[in-house]
């Protein structure tokens, strides 16, 4: 696969909530575990910053981001600098099938905090699947 | 008038690098552990997405970057969309560049080598709120009290 057909996968840096950590492992279990082969990382402080570098990365590249909080910034900050959204994922959806669970902090997550982030690492597995076949979901 | 001590650190938490790996876990633990109330974070992508209580924060108190690699995104961003930055920091400096660019890590993938990068990051951040807004004094300890019986703490 070539590097321009990897999807680019950009997480919220999550600094303040529980759900910020767990899309970040979500998407770190995709890029190292479900989908190495088939995925790319972003870092969206580099995007916040709207080089001209990380502008030409991601011009027209199908990218899937994952927001801990109804503020979106992955999602908006991906826009931004042109990349193509394929699946703007919550990840508080995540938490539908989890009611109850006592995810951790913004710091560390417990086990059931671990176990939501693998069921979202799951479905953004999925999207990337999908996105490969020529979906053009988002865009 | 009161003074309001609070200093914001703003980490790159950088995806893509073991750098914004520590730059985050170091800046939680400054919050939750080292300087619990005299420090916040700030989230830097809400910036550019609409966080107008982010840019207020940013021009009104100060704060501190710490970024994980050399092109210091946090930094450079805050200071373009936001205000003046206190003191600005790099994992890179603190650690070398070899350990900033090492590929990201999981909490499953923490290890002893990693708590001691994060230690030391997070020991550099107190110190540089430490510098800006003083050491915490005896007299900023709170004590808590026993009730007594009958009465309940809030």
């Amino acid at each position: 696969m070539t590097k321009e057909n990897l999807v680019f996968l950009v997480p919220c840096s999550g600094m303040g909530k529980v759900h910020g950590l767990i899309g970040r492992e979500a998407v770190f279990k995709v890029v190292t575990e479900l989908r190495p082969k088939a995925t790319e990382l972003a870092c969206l402080a580099e995007i916040v910053t709207q080089d001209e570098e990380i502008q030409e990365r991601m011009n027209g590249r199908k990218a899937i981001t994952v927001d801990g909080c109804p503020q979106m910034c992955a999602e908006k900050n991906v826009r931004l600098v042109g990349g193509q959204i394929y699946a703007s994922l919550r990840v508080v959806d995540a938490f539908r099938n989890h009611r109850g669970v006592q995810a951790g902090s913004a710091t560390q997550l417990t086990d059931g905090g671990l176990l939501i982030a693998d069921d979202l690492a799951e479905t953004i597995a999925a999207k990337v699947d999908e996105a490969l076949q020529g979906g053009n979901q988002g865009a | 008038m009161l003074e309001v001590k609070k200093v914001g650190i703003i980490s790159c938490s950088g995806e893509e690098f073991a750098g914004g790996c520590l730059s985050r876990i170091a800046s939680r633990r400054v919050l939750e552990s080292s300087r619990p109330g005299r420090t916040v974070t700030i989230c830097l992508p809400l910036f550019l997405a609409g966080g107008e209580e982010e840019r207020y924060f940013t021009q009104n108190f100060p704060t501190i970057t710490i970024d994980g690699c050399e092109k210091r995104c946090a930094f450079r961003a805050t200071e373009r969309l936001s205000g003046k930055v206190t003191k600005a920091m790099t994992v890179s400096e603190m650690l070398g560049q070899d350990v900033a660019i090492d590929a990201p890590f999981s909490q499953r993938q923490l290890n002893s080598e990693r708590e001691k990068q994060i230690e030391k990051v997070r020991i550099a951040l107190t110190e540089a709120v430490d510098e800006i807004i003083g050491k915490t004094s005896e007299e900023d300890v709170i004590t808590p009290l026993n009730p007594p019986p009958g009465m309940r703490l809030l």
